[in-house]
């Protein structure tokens, strides 16, 4: 099963990579889940043609008790992806990281995985590693491995370094590894070096890398992915092709 | 407000389970705490901690330590205490406060096995469940870890699953295990009282388990499941239940179908509510005396569970009856001759109704300590005529 964690700076396009390569696993016959783990609930959005799944935190709110079905939780969107959303607190309260671990907690309970039977679960996590909460998506159990997603902007590269350092920084306690980095480019100057640059003083390499293309704003704004609106479009073919390549890798290992 | 406790003390915690059942296995057990759920332990559920040495441990979690994630300081004072004691295994266990910081245990355990050599678990106890939930996750993981496929012992070996201080008087292994040989069998391993790691490591060599507690289960579960060891449920309470069981015990040593699971409902249809006398207390503790006493005594008993009864075993014949407020609601409605009980659960008692007292370690810790029965190789007619 591929098993994928999204991290990135704030508004790099984190969600909008994650949910391509959902749509683009999905194209290839893939049973996929998509989990947005992030107070603001909108990972999954342009999966879901708009129409939005009740983040878990959302339930828990409203109804006072975890709910007893991974329905009450869960839409399908384009290509049969599952989307659930982790929801979080009111902004400003609380604690969003343990609201992670709790969603992951009551999907175990709720035994998500041997309901669905995914052969792709991607985490879409918030920003930086900031806390163990953020962390909980690539423990043991569930990413096994890291895609970090940045364009060539100084804080992006800044960020990237920050979640390669936190992932590393787990090493001995087999959590998931960082794979590689999706270049999300925002045409600044010398971007491919800048990135190049960091991915191999980083030891990493540049998994995927995604063309600034106003096709990405225009299929959102109908509330869907690139890959739904126009699979044969540039930017679709480099998430089609980024799949295929994840597919191809744990069919090889089994 | 269903599950708010106004009058009844709340059950040990999962974290004093986990102490518990490995408390004489030779390991250390480090609960991962500023020092609260240590001294409850020590205080109210452990009634061996006086007499008896054991390696538990808290780690004195600071505030800093939760707000800046500093696992490092439990990492490396569990392996500096582990290298001047050289126990058996390591086991780390959760409280409240690691459990709001999202404390990942089973890395932590990965780190300090990798750092000291010693075989580490960790447990998933985070002081606000049941005490049944520690045993039952401790003697899981014990009997997975050490267990090993071997032959089997000559005649009808036993394992003795859920046996804790908890909810069994100190003594109740040599008991159980007198009760065992009286009836033709062998006992292998009690998990976990008055055996050893060594004894653990032979618990494959039994023909079948027999679960005395619904702490017992998971592990019973588990050894079916890994070595096609039968099991039976119940505790040899008074003679004529105690043979029922033994026959259990025979009928699961030759069956030849492995996966049979003997004394499910432990012989009740579906619980009603016309026993006149209710017994409120551990499942197949309750349920055992239940049997008990309607053969011995033609008494028609009523249990609540207020730990949750479990389906595998108790297929509706026990009251899943958990909070104060139910079981007061029960009690009231009902007005039973008779309530057997721990003598805390007095509060809830109606008037007219009698209450024999029963006392149960997890639930009054050693409040009654002295006055806690010993029911195998027991007389029950007496206790409870």
């Amino acid at each position: 099963m591929i098993k994928l964690a999204v991290y990135g700076k704030g508004g790099i396009g984190k969600s909008t990579c994650t949910s391509n390569l959902s749509a683009a696993l999905a194209g290839l016959g893939k049973k996929v889940i998509q989990i947005g783990c992030d107070p603001k609930a909108d990972s999954t959005i342009n999966l879901l043609h708009g129409d939005a799944v009740t983040p878990v935190m959302d339930y828990m709110r409203i109804h006072d008790e975890e709910p007893d079905r991974i329905e009450a939780i869960t839409k399908t969107g384009f290509g049969g992806v599952v989307c659930i959303e982790t929801g979080g607190p009111t902004p400003g309260l609380g604690c969003a990281g343990r609201g992670i671990i709790t969603t992951f907690s009551l999907l175990e309970e709720l035994e998500l995985f041997e309901k669905i039977k995914p052969d792709a679960v991607l985490y879409d996590v918030l920003g930086d590693v900031v806390c163990g909460g953020f962390a909980a998506p690539i423990r043991e159990g569930y990413a096994e491995q890291v895609l970090i997603v940045t364009s060539g902007e100084k804080m992006a590269l800044y960020a990237a370094n920050n979640i390669n350092t936190a992932v590393k920084n787990f090493e001995d306690r087999s959590y998931a590894r960082v794979r590689g980095v999706i270049l999300n480019r925002r045409n600044v100057a010398d971007e491919e070096q800048k990135v190049r640059s960091f991915a191999e003083s980083s030891g990493l390499e540049i998994t995927a890398d995604i063309p600034r293309s106003d096709d990405i704003i225009k299929y959102e704004d109908m509330g869907m992915t690139c890959v739904e609106g126009d699979p044969g479009c540039e930017t679709s073919k480099r998430f089609l092709e980024l799949a295929k390549r994840l597919i191809e890798e744990d069919e090889k290992n089994g | 407000m269903k599950n708010v406790s106004r009058i009844l003390p709340c059950y040990a915690a999962d974290t004093s389970g986990v102490c518990s059942a490995l408390y004489e296995l030779g390991g250390m057990t480090v609960i991962h705490d500023a020092s609260g759920c240590n001294s409850t332990y020590t205080t109210h559920d452990e009634p061996r901690w006086y007499d008896r040495r054991s390696m538990v441990f808290i780690s004195a979690l600071t505030e800093m330590d939760a707000i800046m994630g500093n696992d490092e300081r439990l990492i490396s004072d569990t392996v500096a205490a582990a290298k001047d004691l050289s126990p058996g295994f390591i086991a780390l266990c959760g409280s409240p406060m690691p459990m709001m910081t999202g404390v990942d245990f089973d890395a932590i355990a990965c780190e300090v096995e990798a750092r000291s050599g010693i075989r580490t678990f960790g447990f998933h106890t985070n002081g606000t469940r049941h005490y049944t939930e520690g045993v039952s996750e401790a003697l899981e993981a014990v009997l997975r870890e050490y267990a090993a496929e071997m032959p089997k012992a000559e005649g009808i070996g036993v394992n003795v699953l859920g046996l804790t201080p908890l909810d069994f008087p100190l003594g109740a292994d040599d008991s159980i295990n007198s009760w065992l040989r009286n009836n033709g069998f062998v006992p292998v391993a009690d998990l976990a009282m008055g055996s050893t790691l060594e004894d653990i490591k032979k618990a494959a060599s039994a023909k079948v388990d027999l679960v005395v507690s619904s702490s017992g289960l998971a592990a019973a579960e588990y050894m079916l499941e890994r070595f096609g060891i039968n099991y039976v449920t119940g505790i040899p309470v008074g003679g004529r239940f105690g043979s029922e069981l033994a026959e259990n015990i025979r009928q699961a040593a030759s069956a030849t179908d492995h996966g049979c699971v003997f004394s499910q409902g432990m012989g009740f249809d579906e619980n009603t509510d016309s026993g006149s006398t209710v017994i409120i207390g551990e499942g197949i503790a309750s349920m055992s005396l239940a049997r008990a006493l309607g053969s011995e005594l033609g008494m028609d008993c009523t249990v609540i569970c207020p730990l949750g009864a479990d389906d595998l075993v108790f297929r509706g014949a026990a009251k899943d009856i958990t909070s104060e407020e139910e079981i007061e609601a029960y009690l009231g409605k009902t007005l039973p001759k008779t309530v057997i009980a721990d003598p805390l659960y007095s509060y809830v008692v109606p008037e007219g109704t009698r209450h024999i007292s029963l006392p149960h370690l997890a639930f009054s810790g050693r409040s009654y300590k002295n006055e806690i029965k010993d029911l195998v190789n027991t007389d029950i007619k007496e206790l409870f005529k």
